[in-house]
């Protein structure tokens, strides 16, 4: 499974290696990824499971959500599950500008969910930033239930919302909170490309560590 | 060859006309619709700020309308608007001549509390259905649900419903289906889809045509350039601009490309309501990488934005379509050779969800739900609007009408597209608006072949380019209609997330 | 169980971790992305034609600054259009926050004009 993940040119080299026999070099190296693998999945006793509604999104949030568990993202590895019940959720994805119709049923949902619970408003419909409120939708998702974490984008990419989860359970920093969204004033002919991203902050050293560099995500 | 005309009839010929321009073969109605009356300069439509749709309360004005019909004569190309007002808010029946506009029927009375003559019973389709009885909303929101109400569980004798939404599995829109059985069979199946109503078609008055752009694409997300095209082909109709052909040859890229991203969503979503996990994330690689090339191509994963009104805002990037486009078409067409040699998943497709031909013109279906039932319309090929003429796709039909037919459709599609985006690139794009110069008020008809079949889009603009009415009509619109049909056919429980799949609508271009 | 886990690290591949240096591959860095506003390009006239052509209410002026709700953005780019001087890509698609005042900014818009 994992090797279809990555790229069709890693695939063959893959499968080939798995083939032939391990070489004695590789155990140290072994023990260390797997050590540092041990440490960072205490970070996450238990596994999160994510109840997702939609509240009149345009259905390409949705379709984002359902890529989370795809392949190229595999939401599972991080601990992250969907459940259909909210009685085992324990956080909620909500997008789309909550249609009025569906105020009953995202109140019945968050409700239904015992407590600790969060809730992680997904993509600008819910942050008010498609529908002005008026008498079919609120507008914003604050002004119904109570929202813990804001992931904006329209979509939001699915590594977008992968960070809004990691977010959400405490497992990285916010990265907007520092940058004032203003460049420095001189003008280079360079930045038109995007500027490099910063590196995000990581509330776990280990997080930080160096093999997640060649993780399948990217 | 794409003519719109327009007839305008008087209220005691609407049907006649109507029924003059149906005698032809292979015309239907496509869309029906009314709007406030024209000829009424004392109620105009509502006023422009947005967040205060105030319309007039009083009762009896609204009830004047225009109603028209679009008529598709799709053998000889060319759509006609019939138009026509009616004082007192009573109309012909329409569906009795062509059943595929009781849906349209309904949400005339919803809006404007007008109705067809005999006083036939309509169903609530954007309301709720335990909304007053004086719901009709002109102007107004649905009215506020109370908490307690519940579906009806038991139905007659020993057939229960089974109620599923309106909030469903990971990933999935919002949709109450109430399902009738026994136990296994489905007996009955209907649908609400009023939940997810945001109004984007009233939202838009007395908006300016390239503000009011930016809902239309959020109508239906999943065939955002389809709907946009439509739009923008109506504005432009209305304004009298032509785009050049070379720009048009860009916007069909960016709508092939969609389709080749929702047919890819659709194997995947075949493969996960038939338990089959491993084809499931196959086709969600292809799926991923086709996203990423429209990324590439487009700057955004679902190609929003990328048309404007009078042309694109944006160029494509031709060298990543050709460099990127091939190897994720292959996956794609690894993972349907391979599904279509696995007999555990066939057993599943084959005579599930069957939509007779009858049904599928009934119902005025589009897209390919109707070709696999063998309908072949096409409305690249019929009525063909920018680069199509040159560049036709080849219509590809099934005549089984079940889920393998609509699969088989898809899959062959994906080829054509991918062809298609190969002549229209080595026929050369360009990007860039051409100046669209509004002076009288205009209405303009605007049409496109979207993942799902064909989407209509009517406007009526003021003289600033301001909107005055807009009408939408994504293919889901059309295509709902015959899901509960295709359910009913001697189904079980678990062939309905497969026939779901298999039509893959959006619940959002219904409840738009 | 045991085999696969085993081939995944010999292969230096970690499953388990969100990629910590953010997206690097050519594919995400053309996300679209809100706009970052070049300090001192932003006068008056600016800031009232980026707010003019916002279509999501992403944008307003606040006495002295110009506002950007990074919740509202859905990254268009019609700012960008109206203003390619003063307007770039910021480049950055992971924005998410658990305060909603975080993803607020305030540009101070330039004192003269021009």
């Amino acid at each position: 499974m994992s090797g279809r993940s990555s790229d069709s040119t890693a695939r063959p080299s893959g499968i080939g290696r798995v083939a032939t026999p391990q070489p004695k070099a590789a155990d140290a190296e072994i023990r260390e990824v797997a050590t540092s693998l041990a440490e960072s999945v205490r970070s996450f006793r238990r596994s999160l499971h994510i109840r997702t509604v939609d509240t009149g999104s345009c259905a390409v949030c949705e379709s984002e959500i359902r890529l989370l568990a795809a392949p190229h993202y595999d939401l599972h590895r991080l601990g992250f599950f969907f459940t259909p019940a909210p009685r085992h959720a324990d956080l909620l994805l909500v997008t789309g500008p909550v249609a009025r119709g569906m105020e009953v049923a995202l109140r019945k949902t968050y409700d239904a969910m015992p407590d600790p619970k969060a809730v992680v408003a997904v993509g600008a419909c819910p942050l008010g930033g498609v529908f002005a409120p008026d008498d079919w939708v609120h507008g914003n998702l604050d002004a119904v239930i109570p929202v813990d974490v804001f992931v904006p984008g329209c979509p939001p990419s699915p590594l977008a919302l992968l960070h809004g989860l990691l977010l959400a359970v405490g497992r990285l920093g916010a990265k907007v909170t520092e940058d004032p969204f203003t460049a420095t004033a001189t003008p280079r002919p360079a930045a038109d490309a995007p500027p490099p991203t910063k590196a995000v902050e990581v509330s776990q050293p280990a997080v930080a560590a160096e093999a997640a560099s060649r993780s399948e995500t990217t | 060859m794409s003519r719109v005309d327009v007839v305008r009839a008087a209220p005691g010929d609407f049907e006649t006309v109507l029924l003059r321009l149906l005698g032809a073969s292979d015309a239907r109605v496509a869309d029906l619709f009314a709007s406030t009356a024209s000829t009424a300069p004392a109620a105009p439509a509502a006023p422009a700020a947005p967040t205060a749709p105030g319309g007039p309360d009083g009762a009896q004005p609204d009830r004047a309308i225009t109603l028209r019909a679009i008529v598709a004569s799709d053998a000889e190309g060319g759509y006609v608007v019939v138009e026509s007002d009616f004082e007192d808010g009573v109309y012909p029946p329409l569906s009795d001549l062509s059943p595929a506009t009781f849906v349209e029927e309904c949400e005339i009375f919803e809006e404007f509390s007008a109705r067809p003559m005999g006083g036939k019973p309509l169903n609530r389709v954007l309301v709720p259905p335990h909304a007053e009885t004086d719901f009709p909303r002109l102007g107004t929101g649905p009215p506020v649900v109370e908490p307690g109400v519940r579906a009806p569980h038991v139905v007659a004798g020993q057939a229960f419903e089974f109620p599923v939404g309106p909030v469903r599995g990971v990933g999935q829109e919002s949709l109450y289906m109430g399902l009738v059985t026994t136990g296994e069979e489905v007996l009955d199946l209907y649908l609400h889809q009023w939940h997810k109503h945001r109004g984007i078609e009233r939202r838009v008055h007395g908006w300016p045509a390239e503000r009011a752009l930016f809902l239309v694409e959020r109508a239906e997300g999943l065939s955002a350039v389809a709907t946009a095209w439509a739009f923008c082909r109506a504005v432009e109709r209305a304004a009298a601009v032509a785009v050049p052909a070379p720009v048009e040859r860009t916007r069909a890229v960016a709508l092939e490309l969609e389709r080749l991203y929702n047919h890819a969503a659709a194997v995947a979503a075949l493969c996960q309501s038939t338990g089959l996990s491993v084809g499931q994330a196959q086709a969600e690689i292809a799926l991923e990488r086709l996203l990423r090339v429209n990324l590439a191509a487009a700057g955004h994963r679902y190609l929003f934005g990328t048309l404007a009104i009078g042309g694109v805002t944006r160029a494509l990037d031709v060298s990543a379509v050709r460099a990127l486009l091939p190897e994720a078409v292959a996956e794609l067409r690894r993972v349907v050779r391979a599904l279509r040699t696995t007999n555990s998943f066939l057993d599943r497709l084959e005579a599930a969800g069957t939509v007779p031909q009858e049904t599928a013109r009934g119902l005025g279906l589009v897209g390919p739900i109707a070709r696999a039932s063998g309908v072949e319309i096409d409305c690249r090929r019929d009525h063909p609007y920018g680069p199509y003429a040159e560049h036709p796709p080849e219509v590809r039909t099934r005549h089984s009408g079940d889920v393998l037919a609509r699969m088989e459709v898809m899959a062959e599609e994906v080829e054509d597209s991918r062809r298609l985006i190969w002549d229209l690139t080595a026929a050369g794009l360009d990007s860039g608006c051409v100046p669209v110069p509004y002076g009288e008020p205009a209405t303009g008809l605007g049409w496109c072949e979207s993942p799902r079949g064909e989407s209509l889009a009517w406007v009526s603009v003021d003289e600033e380019g301001r909107i005055e009415r807009l009408r939408l009509r994504p293919a889901s619109v059309r295509n709902w209609r015959a899901f509960d049909d295709a359910a009913r056919a001697r189904n079980v429980f678990t062939d309905v997330p497969i026939i779901e799949a298999s039509f893959w609508l959006t619940v959002a271009g219904f409840a738009r | 169980m045991a085999f696969w886990t085993l081939r995944g690290l010999l292969r230096g591949v970690v499953t388990t971790r969100y990629p910590a240096a953010g997206p690097r591959d050519q594919w995400a860095t053309a996300l679209p992305t809100p706009p970052r506003f070049v300090e001192g390009h932003v006068g008056p006239d600016v800031a009232s034609r980026v707010v003019a052509v916002c279509p999501s209410r992403a944008l307003w002026l606040d006495g002295d600054a110009l506002v950007l709700d990074l919740g509202a953005c859905t990254a268009c780019g019609a700012c960008r259009r109206a203003a390619p001087h003063a307007v770039r890509e910021s480049g950055v698609s992971e924005l998410a926050a658990l305060r909603r005042a975080d993803l607020v900014k305030r540009i101070p818009l330039r004192a003269s004009a021009r």
